[in-house]
C-alpha cells in the first residue's frame, strides 16, 4: 500500500515536471530564437537554420537601430507615459470600482450597465479623432493618458475583487468614525494590492506597447514621439528601403542588414525594458491577507 | 511615512518633467510666424528614416533659396488609415503625398486643382513635362491636375535587368557559355549541369525553384508567362496594342505553352518539388546556399539571398540574366517603355497657407539647378567639376555614400528631396552631365570579376546588352495598365480577388500534374474564370484603358 502511494507521487511529479519543461521550452524558444537572430549577421540569417545560438555574432543590427535620432527622447516619453498612465489609471479605475462595489450606491446598476456598453460599442477611429481634436488633446502629452484613463474591463476586475473583501472590515471602520475616503485609502486599497498589481501590469504593458495613438494624434511632433512609434518607423523604412529596389532607379541597395534582422532586434529592444518590471510587481501577487481578519 | 515621502517625490518629479510638454504647442506657433520662412506641414505615405527635418546640407540650402521649410509627418503601417482620417476630419496638412490612397482625398475635395498654378507659377515643371502634362490629368470625367508626380521620373532609362530568367553563372561557365535564348536552351543548360554536378557543396542540386508564397506567386510564377511570350507587364490583364482590348493574360494561347513547359520541368524532375509550398524565407535560404541553378524571379525579390552569396565570396553562384522566351519568334519585352505614367505624387491641399509659395517651391525642385541639388548635393561640398567639365563626387563623400548610406543621406540630404518632377536616369543636363547619379559606368563597379568574365564571353559589357532594346518596341500609349485608377466600387476590384483565388490554386495544380492531365486542368481554370464573368470584366477594363488613352492624347 505504502509503496504504491509513493509511486503515484513520483509518476505525478515526473509528468508534471515533464509537462512544465515542455511548456517552458515552447514559450521560451521563440524568444531565444528572436534573440539569436537579432545577434546574428543579417546575410547569414538569410541562409536559415538559426535556432537559439547566433551563428555569426554581430551587434550590427542593434547599431543600425541606435543610430536613429530621437530614440532617447522617445524612450523618455514612453517611460513617462507608462508611469503617469499607470498611476493615473490605477487611481481612477480603483475609485470607480470602489464606488460600484458598495451596495448602498443607488445608481450602481445604471453605471454598471453603462460601463458594460463601452466594452461592446466603440466610437470608431474617425469620430474618436474628431473628439480628440475638439477636446484640444491633439499635439499634447495628455492624449496618451486621459482618453483611456478608465477602462471598464479593469474596473470590473477590481470591483469583483473588492466585493470579495469582507464588508465587516469597512463596517467596523465606519463605526470608529472613518469617512468613505479614509476607508478607501486605509482599508480597501492596501487589501487590494494583488488585483491592483495585476491591473498595473496590464496598463503598463498596454501603455508601453502602444504606438498607434502617437501616430494618430502626435505623429508630426517629434518631442512627443514614443519609443514604439520610432521603432515602428525604423521597421517600416527598412522594409520600404528594400522594396525601393523594385523601382529599379534605386541602385544602392542595403547590403549589410535585412528587414527581418532589424525586426528581431526591435522586438528585443521593445520587450526587455517592460520585462524588467515584472520582478518588482511579483511581491504584490500575494493573496490571503484578509484570511482571519474577521471573526464571526 | 518614508514610503509616502517617496511617492510624493515621484509625483513631484513627474509633474516637473511633464510641464515642458505642456508648453510645446506655444513654441511651435512662434517659429511659424518668424520672418520670411514659411513652414509647410506635409504628410508622406512613404516613410523615409533619413529625413532630418530639413536640417541637412541640402535642406538648409533649400530653405535659404526658397524660404520654405517642411514639417513632415510620415505614414507608419497602412498609410490608407491615416489618409482617410485626414480626409474625413478635414484637418489637412499643407502638402500631401498619398501615393495610391488618394481616392478619399479627391472625393472629399481636399486637394486643389493645380492647372492654373502650374500655368502661372511653375515654368520649370511645364518645361520638364512638355506635352506629357496631359498625363497628369486625374481622369476623363475630372480633368483637374491634383498631383505633381514624384514617384516616376521622366524619361527614365533603365540600365539594370530586373529579371525574370536567372541562371547561375557557374552553369554557363562550366558548359562553355552556350546561347541561352529560348526555354529549350534554358532547360538544356540546367539539365546538363544537374547531370554533371548532382550535388553542390554536399547538398542536392536543385534545377529550378519557383516561389508561390501569397502575392509573390505573381512575380515568380505567373508574370514570367507574359514576359516569355512577348507581352509587356500590364498586371493581370494584357492589352492588345492595336485594339486596346484587355484580356486576362492567362487566356493567351502562348501562355498555356509556357505553363506546359513548367509542367514538363516538373515531369522530368528539374523543378523543385517544394516550389508551391515553400515560404519566402525558405526559398531565400535555398538560394543563399548556392544550390539553386535557375530562379525565375525579379532582382529585388532574391536580392537578400544574392547579397548573402556575395558576402561569402561565392560569386560563381550568383545569377546572370538571359532574354529567355518560349521560342525565337518572341522578344522579351522587359525594356518596353510605358512612357511617363503621371499618377502618384505630391498635392497641395485646400488648407495650404500659401499655395503659390508651395508651387514655387516644387517648381524650384524641378528646375535644372534644383534637380542637380537633390540628386548630387551642393557644389564644392558633395561634388566638383573636373577639368573636363565632368561632375565628380569626391572620394571621401563617395566612400560615405557607399559604406554608410544612411548617415550620408541624413547629413547631406541627398536623395531626401525627390519631392517634385525630375528626369530619370540617363538624361543629361545643360553641362552634359547626367541629372542623376546612376549611370552605366556605375553599374559596372557593382559587377563581380566573375560576372564580368562571363559577360565578356557573351561579347557583352552589361546584362542589358543581351536583351532587346527599348527602340525595338513601340511606347505603350496606355502607360502601365496596372496603375490605371479603378474606382473602389467597380466590379473589377471584387473580380480580381476571385480571379487570384482561382489562379493561385489551379496554376500550381496544373504545373504539378502529369503532362497528360495538364490541358484538362488548364481548361478547368479557364472555365472557372469564365464562370466569374471574366469576359464582362475584360470589357469593363477595356473601357478604362480606352478612357486613359483618350485622356492622354486629346
Amino acid at each position: 500500500m505504502k509503496r504504491k502511494k509513493i509511486n503515484v507521487d513520483r509518476v505525478f511529479n515526473t509528468f508534471n515536471g515533464l509537462i512544465m519543461a515542455i511548456v517552458l521550452i515552447v514559450t521560451l524558444y521563440p524568444f531565444l530564437n528572436v534573440l539569436a537572430v537579432s545577434l546574428n549577421e543579417s546575410l547569414d540569417t538569410v541562409k536559415g537554420g538559426i535556432t537559439i545560438f547566433p551563428r555569426k555574432f554581430t551587434t550590427e543590427n542593434y547599431k543600425v537601430i541606435f543610430t536613429y535620432q530621437n530614440l532617447l527622447n522617445a524612450f523618455f516619453i514612453s517611460v513617462l507615459r507608462t508611469v503617469v498612465g499607470t498611476v493615473a489609471g490605477l487611481i481612477a479605475s480603483s475609485m470607480v470600482a470602489y464606488t460600484l462595489s458598495r451596495s448602498d450606491f443607488q445608481a450602481r446598476k445604471f453605471f454598471s450597465t453603462f460601463l458594460v456598453l463601452t466594452l461592446y460599442v466603440s466610437g470608431g477611429l474617425i469620430p474618436g479623432f474628431l473628439l480628440m481634436r475638439d477636446l484640444h488633446l491633439i499635439n499634447s502629452f495628455w492624449v496618451y493618458i486621459l482618453p483611456a484613463i478608465v477602462n471598464a474591463f479593469y474596473i470590473f476586475m477590481i470591483r469583483t475583487y473588492m466585493e470579495g473583501l469582507p464588508f465587516e472590515l469597512q463596517e467596523s471602520a465606519f463605526i470608529d468614525g472613518a469617512s468613505d475616503i479614509t476607508v478607501f485609502i486605509k482599508i480597501i486599497l492596501p487589501l487590494s494590492t494583488p488585483v491592483l498589481a495585476t491591473i498595473a501590469l496590464f496598463i503598463a504593458v498596454g501603455q508601453w506597447n502602444s504606438w498607434f495613438d502617437t501616430y494618430l494624434y502626435n505623429g508630426s511632433n517629434d518631442l512627443l514621439s514614443t519609443l514604439q512609434f520610432e521603432l515602428m518607423k525604423i521597421l517600416q523604412s527598412t522594409q520600404t528601403g528594400s522594396d525601393m529596389a523594385r523601382n529599379n532607379n534605386v541602385l544602392e541597395q542595403m547590403t549589410t542588414v535585412t528587414p527581418d534582422s532589424i525586426k528581431m532586434a526591435i522586438t528585443i529592444v521593445t520587450v526587455v525594458p517592460i520585462i524588467m518590471v515584472y520582478p518588482f510587481l511579483q511581491k504584490y501577487f500575494v493573496k490571503g491577507m484578509t484570511i482571519g481578519a474577521v471573526k464571526s | 511615512m518614508l514610503k509616502n515621502k517617496k511617492i510624493v517625490l515621484v509625483f513631484g518629479l513627474v509633474i516637473f518633467i511633464s510641464l515642458p510638454i505642456f508648453s510645446n504647442s506655444n513654441k511651435e506657433k512662434a517659429s511659424e510666424t518668424s520672418d520670411k520662412v514659411t513652414t509647410f506641414t506635409a504628410f508622406f505615405a512613404d516613410p523615409n528614416s533619413s529625413w532630418n527635418g530639413m536640417q541637412d546640407d541640402v535642406g538648409k540650402f533649400l530653405t535659404e533659396k526658397t524660404g520654405v521649410t517642411l514639417n513632415v509627418e510620415m505614414a507608419v503601417g497602412d498609410p490608407a488609415q491615416k489618409i482617410n482620417l485626414i480626409a474625413a476630419s478635414g484637418v489637412y496638412p499643407d502638402l500631401i503625398s498619398p501615393k495610391g490612397d488618394n481616392g478619399a482625398l479627391i472625393e472629399s475635395g481636399a486637394l486643389i486643382d493645380l492647372t492654373d498654378l502650374i500655368d502661372k507659377h511653375a515654368p520649370n515643371i511645364k518645361a520638364v513635362l512638355g506635352d506629357q502634362i496631359k498625363r497628369l490629368r486625374h481622369s476623363y470625367e475630372d480633368q483637374s491636375i491634383y498631383f505633381i508626380p514624384t514617384l516616376d521620373a521622366i524619361n527614365q532609362y533603365y540600365y539594370k535587368v530586373g529579371g525574370p530568367f536567372n541562371l547561375q553563372l557557374d552553369v554557363v561557365e562550366k558548359l562553355g557559355y552556350p546561347e541561352i535564348r529560348t526555354l529549350e536552351d534554358y532547360e538544356a543548360a540546367i539539365k546538363a549541369y544537374v547531370e554533371k554536378y548532382p550535388t553542390i557543396d554536399g547538398q542536392k542540386t536543385i534545377g529550378l525553384s519557383l516561389l508561390a508564397d501569397d502575392w509573390r506567386i505573381m512575380i515568380s510564377t505567373t508574370n514570367p508567362a507574359f514576359f516569355a511570350t512577348g507581352a509587356p507587364d500590364d498586371g493581370e490583364f494584357t492589352i492588345d496594342p492595336k485594339t486596346f482590348d484587355a484580356m486576362l493574360h492567362y487566356k493567351r494561347p502562348a501562355e498555356r505553352e509556357y505553363f506546359r513547359w513548367l509542367n514538363h520541368m516538373n515531369d522530368i524532375g528539374l523543378l523543385d518539388k517544394e516550389s508551391f509550398v515553400q515560404k519566402y524565407d525558405q526559398y531565400l535560404a535555398k538560394i543563399a546556399a548556392g544550390k539553386v541553378l535557375a530562379v525565375i524571379d525579379q532582382d529585388w525579390e532574391i536580392g537578400q539571398a544574392v547579397n548573402s552569396l556575395k558576402s561569402e565570396g561565392k560569386f560563381n553562384r550568383t545569377y546572370g540574366k538571359f532574354p529567355v522566351t518560349l521560342d525565337e519568334s518572341y522578344k522579351i519585352p522587359v525594356f518596353q517603355q510605358a512612357g511617363f505614367n503621371g499618377g502618384w505624387g505630391i498635392a497641395i491641399t485646400k488648407s495650404c497657407k500659401d499655395p503659390v509659395k508651395a508651387i514655387k517651391f516644387l517648381d524650384y525642385l524641378a528646375s535644372e539647378e534644383g534637380q542637380i541639388l537633390v540628386n548630387w548635393g551642393i557644389e564644392g561640398k558633395h561634388y566638383n567639376y573636373n577639368e573636363k567639365g565632368e561632375r565628380i563626387i569626391p572620394a571621401d563623400v563617395l566612400d560615405m555614400k557607399i559604406n554608410d548610406n544612411n548617415k550620408f543621406k541624413k547629413e547631406t540630404g541627398v536623395g531626401n528631396y525627390l519631392l517634385s518632377l525630375r528626369y530619370g536616369d540617363g538624361n543629361k543636363d545643360s553641362t552634359g552631365n547626367y541629372y542623376t547619379t546612376n549611370y552605366p559606368e556605375q553599374i559596372l563597379s557593382d559587377y563581380s570579376d566573375f560576372e564580368k568574365k562571363v559577360l565578356k564571353n557573351y561579347n557583352a559589357t552589361f546584362w542589358k546588352d543581351l536583351f532587346p532594346k527599348e527602340d525595338e518596341f513601340p511606347v505603350k500609349p496606355w502607360g502601365a495598365a496596372w496603375n490605371i485608377p479603378i474606382p473602389n466600387d467597380s466590379p473589377i476590384t471584387v473580380f480580381q480577388q476571385k480571379e487570384q483565388d482561382i489562379i493561385r490554386q489551379l496554376i500550381p495544380e496544373a504545373i504539378m500534374a502529369t503532362p497528360a492531365e495538364f490541358d484538362g486542368i488548364y481548361d478547368k481554370m479557364l472555365a472557372q474564370l469564365e464562370a466569374i464573368d471574366s469576359t464582362k470584366i475584360e470589357k469593363e477594363y477595356t473601357s478604362y484603358v480606352k478612357k486613359r488613352i483618350k485622356l492622354w492624347t486629346e
